[in-house]
């Protein structure tokens, strides 16, 4: 191991309870040094400087996709092949890559110049195709442009390609700064009014920020909807341990793409209302949690970070005001699961990515046994508006019980998929509307990121999009990750690359979720493929029956309550794939 | 907060802190856990051990499910007996649960349960790749086939005996036991203790040298004590009467072991039966060693060190104990050295 990342390695261990804690970030940064894999040398190594056992850390380096055990190419190349990139051509593009590179997905051309994957949801729905090159995300990727990819890199050049994704609001709170140019500068946020909320804050109480944003009706925005000053009051009184904060930036649910737009593009945003929320709820330490492919994110967070505690923002002597609130960004490693709270905390003390069984709950707890509020990015990035207009002028915006803005991400077979901001409550058509419009004719929605139910194109016609409405509409609101699909798509094969993602992602921990995600998938893969049986098809309805409510996590619930949708609502569509004289109904 | 709760209609008294399954358990009353043992905690992977909670939505699972006072529990409703089936099912849908062969029959949790559930062909198949079979090491074998990924003996490796070996590698579909980085059992840092074997709930962790030696039920136990060191672990052997033969030994969870064994106690248990096993007392005569009664060994014996002692004095005598022997022998060995011989050279085998 490089001296300089030994060095770095134990600096780290240094700032947490237990050396373990740094095992992640550890792994993470010899990959960096070593060439973009980890040896059995490297990971002995690891070990011993953090005195984890070796078990533990093969256990936890085998669990993360980012982590290499085996050597990858000068250039990996990372395609995503989830719903929406499917939907735009995804598959056509990886045939062509395959044919340009004389490779397949999995393999590395014979040079040791490129590896070629495939992988999950990269958090860019909006912008796909995606590719992401080692830590670079190149996106609305097309052949051509792959073709002159290639040539650069062929010629040892990154290039440094930006794209600007489709985004529009209509409450300019969330994305009030998006199109500025260099809003990311802590100068700039300030000029535009920036940090006002927290000055604001330091001259109330913690407990009169807490019923602020329980009066402004504030709810989580990372999927479940759960009020967060509600939330916040759960915290033990009168404990003697440190609270953490916690911000839940992982991003992974197919379909959802509205974190990155806060942090990439207003990371003060974000950092202002965890530094309100970390003064409400008693935390000295706020971890910004970001999935590991956002590298480039996470540099900009580092960026504002570290020019917010310059500032006086963050730190121990906020606004000089004596109160102490500091930040760190922590960096995933590739799994969706550690977007569910426990999951990531686990992952945070530098462990797999494993659900925690419950209770008790994170507020009791969470990080390092510690009670621990975890909020979504767009959660906390709404606590500054609150605080400096009031909990009444957040609550008008939007429906009774569904107030405040809310980012929808609209990817799929729209003219302009992106990110956009309208009040809760906002006609489903309004956004789609926004969007550009439906690229063909509209077959099936679904509204809330790939774990909610799809709805057909007659079924969303009159929804308005809030908690309350989707609930009523037998789906949910989710995170907000709106998935478009025309009539040229088949719901089977939606359905089974559904379950495909779940099974990839299952931590593995409960049966129902290793086991029947699996079992579900090879049951859809051999209807898709014209082998199956209407066996088959009763079988998976019956495991999806049996798994909701029955999992470790709620990741069960994720992957049974739209796959049952689709087949319970498209039934004919399945049926047809069986071979003849096989439906016995 | 201790009370009663009930459970398919019968109060039953509990202990604040208990857990429905605990107090299932200690009544008498079967709820299949296959994640669970008290060693290592309730872990929730499994997902067998659901019951139905009047006024409690859903199926909670008992093993971490706090008893209170006045619940009303049901371990065997409809509702319960299809998620439990669907699960076993899915246990059972890969890998090699062939009962007929294996040596955990009569014994696994998980045939208990499909049995239990009236399962008799699995409802699933998953095809998926061949996993392998490490029998590297000397005494213990890892049929990662019959791996319910359960977690028992990862947490039994790190967190009861602390010996750090055990790991659930990849994830998800692909979770298997690895031991330090993926390396056979044999190459690795395990000490063969056979924790993981004693805990694991199915065939997927066995003993190497009882392997066809006798089913569960063919076999006789006794409860004894380790003869190895002084620690006295409580261990239970099993032994084929016909064979007059110890086939395996596991640890009884009471002081001062809780069922936990060192390799010598749990593999090394073939010496009652070895032919190089003395079994009378042997006395050289004329450079040939010879039987003799008991009588005449101890005669000679007496004779001998009276005789040195009172030639050279006490102090050229000195008695080491030995750990394998009882407490009991050792306090005698101590007394006749110090008392009867007269000097203080007495020593133990367990004193470093
Ligand atoms: C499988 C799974 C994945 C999740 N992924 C995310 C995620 O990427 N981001 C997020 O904010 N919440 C995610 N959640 C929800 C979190 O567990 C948690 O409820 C949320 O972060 C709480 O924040 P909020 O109350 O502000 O919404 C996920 C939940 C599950 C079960
Ligand atoms: S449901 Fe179970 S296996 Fe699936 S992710 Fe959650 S804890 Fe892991
Ligand atoms: S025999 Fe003991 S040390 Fe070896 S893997 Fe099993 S529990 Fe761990
Ligand atoms: S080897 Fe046995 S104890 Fe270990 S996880 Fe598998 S079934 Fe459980
Ligand atoms: S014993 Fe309760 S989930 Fe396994």
């Amino acid at each position: 191991m490089k001296p300089d990342v030994r060095a770095q390695i134990l600096d780290l261990a240094a700032t947490y309870p237990t050396p373990q804690a740094a095992l992640l970030s550890a792994l993470q940064m010899v990959q960096e040094a070593e060439g973009g894999r980890l040896t059995t040398e490297d990971l002995s190594d690891v070990a011993r400087l953090l005195d984890v056992p070796l078990g533990t850390v093969y256990a936890t380096v085998s669990y993360y996709t980012m982590l290499n055990l085996e050597p990858v190419g000068k250039y990996h190349l990372q395609l995503d092949t989830n719903i929406s990139a499917k939907l735009v051509g995804a598959l056509d593009l990886l045939a062509h890559i395959e044919q340009a590179l004389g490779i397949s997905a999995g393999e590395t051309t014979p040079d040791g110049l490129f590896t070629l994957s495939t992988v999950e949801d990269l958090g860019a729905c909006g912008t796909c195709p995606v590719l992401q090159v080692n830590d670079r995300y190149y996106e609305k990727m097309t052949a051509e442009r792959f073709d002159e990819l290639l040539t650069s890199l062929k010629q040892g050049v990154m290039p440094d390609w930006k794209t600007e994704g489709n985004w529009g609001t209509e409450c300019n709170i969330l994305l009030a700064r998006r199109g500025k140019p260099d809003s990311t500068a802590l100068a700039g946020y300030v000029a535009d009014g920036g940090y006002q909320a927290l000055e604001k804050a330091l001259t109330l109480s913690p407990a009169e920020i807490v019923q602020m944003v329980k009066d402004s009706g504030l709810r989580g925005r990372g999927g479940a909807g759960f009020p967060a000053g509600v939330k916040w009051s759960f915290l033990p009184k009168g404990s003697t341990k440190p609270v953490y904060l916690v911000c839940n930036a992982d991003e992974g649910e197919p379909g959802t793409f509205k974190d990155r737009q806060i942090m990439e593009f207003d990371p003060h945003l974000l950092l202002e209302g965890m530094a309100v929320s970390g003064y409400a709820v008693g935390a000295k330490q706020g971890y910004i949690y970001i999935r590991g492919e956002f590298a480039w994110i996470a540099d900009i967070l580092e960026r504002a970070v570290a020019e917010a505690r310059e500032a006086g923002k963050l730190g121990n002597n906020i606004l000089g005001r004596g109160v102490e609130f500091d930040v760190r960004v922590v960096r995933g490693a590739g799994a969706y699961v550690c977007g569910e709270e426990t999951a990531l905390i686990e992952s945070l003390e530098g462990k797999r990515g494993n659900p925690r069984l419950r209770p008790p709950y994170p507020a009791a707890s969470g990080v390092f046994g510690c009670p621990t509020i975890v909020n979504n990015v767009e959660t906390l990035a709404c606590v500054p508006y609150i605080v400096l207009e009031g909990a009444e002028a957040f609550s008008q915006i939007g429906t009774p019980n569904n107030t405040g803005p809310k980012l929808f991400g609209v990817s799929g077979h729209v003219n302009k998929p992106g990110v956009y901001e309208f009040p809760l409550g906002v006609p489903l058509a309004k956004i789609l509307e926004a969007a550009g419009g439906v690229v063909g004719n509209l077959k099936a929605v679904i509204v809330g990121g790939l774990s909610t139910q799809i709805l057909t194109a007659d079924e969303c016609r009159d929804l308005t999009m809030d908690y309350d409405t989707c609930a009523e509409y037998g789906t949910g609101l989710g995170s907000g990750g709106i998935i478009v699909m025309n009539d040229t798509v088949e719901i089977p094969e939606i359905a089974l690359r559904t379950i495909e993602f779940y099974a990839h992602e299952s931590c593995g921990q409960c049966t129902p979720c290793r086991q029947g995600s699996t079992t579900i998938k090879q049951m859809l893969k051999r209807v898709v493929d014209g082998k199956g049986s209407s066996e088959d098809l009763e079988n998976v309805l019956q495991l999806c029956k049996t798994i909701m409510g029955n999992t470790l996590c709620p990741m069960g619930d994720a992957f049974s309550m739209p796959i049952e949708a689709m087949l319970l609502k498209y039934r004919a569509e399945f049926d047809s794939l069986l071979p003849d004289g096989s439906l016995v109904r | 907060m201790s009370g009663h709760l009930t459970l398919d209609g019968v109060a039953y008294p509990f202990q604040s802190g208990q857990t429905v399954l605990e107090v299932a358990r200690e009544n008498g009353i079967k709820i299949p856990a296959l994640c669970y043992h008290r060693k290592t905690g309730p872990a929730g992977r499994c997902r067998v051990c659901i019951v139905e909670v009047e006024g409690q939505a859903g199926l909670p699972t008992s093993c971490n499910l706090e008893a209170k006072d006045g619940m009303v529990v049901y371990t065997n409703t409809e509702a319960v007996l299809e998620v439990r089936r669907s699960v076993v099912n899915l246990l059972l849908a890969n890998g090699e649960h062939n009962c007929l062969s294996c040596e955990q029959n009569g014994r696994c949790e998980l045939q208990d349960a499909a049995y239990d559930l009236g399962i008799e062909i699995p409802a699933f198949t998953i095809i998926g790749p061949e996993v392998e079979i490490d029998d590297s090491s000397e005494m213990i074998v890892n049929d990662r086939r019959k791996c319910i990924q359960c977690g028992i003996c990862v947490a039994a490796c790190n967190n009861v005996v602390v010996n750090e070996v055990l790991g659930m590698g990849q994830r998800g579909f692909d979770s298997r036991i690895v031991c330090d980085l993926d390396v056979p059992m044999a190459e690795s840092t395990c000490v063969q203790c056979g924790e993981c074997v004693q805990l694991c709930p199915v065939g997927a962790f066995i003993e190497k040298k009882a392997i066809g030696q006798g089913r569960s039920w063919e076999l006789e136990t006794v409860d004894t004590t380790c003869p190895y060191c002084g620690v006295g672990c409580q261990l239970t052997l099993h032994v084929d009467t016909n064979a007059n033969r110890i086939v395996r030994v596991t640890g009884r969870e009471v002081v001062p072991n809780d069922g936990m064994l060192c390799v010598k106690g749990r593999f090394g248990y073939e010496f009652p039966s070895s032919p190089n096993r003395l079994t009378q007392p042997l006395i050289r005569k004329n450079g040939e060693l010879e039987p003799v009664s008991w009588e005449e060994a101890l005669d000679f014996t007496a004779e001998r060190i009276k005789k040195i002692v009172e030639e050279h004095g006490p102090d050229v005598f000195s008695a080491f104990g030995s750990g394998r022997t009882t407490n009991e022998s050792n306090y005698a060995i101590s007394k006749f050295t110090r008392a009867v011989i007269k000097t203080n050279n007495v020593d133990h085998c367990a004193r470093t």
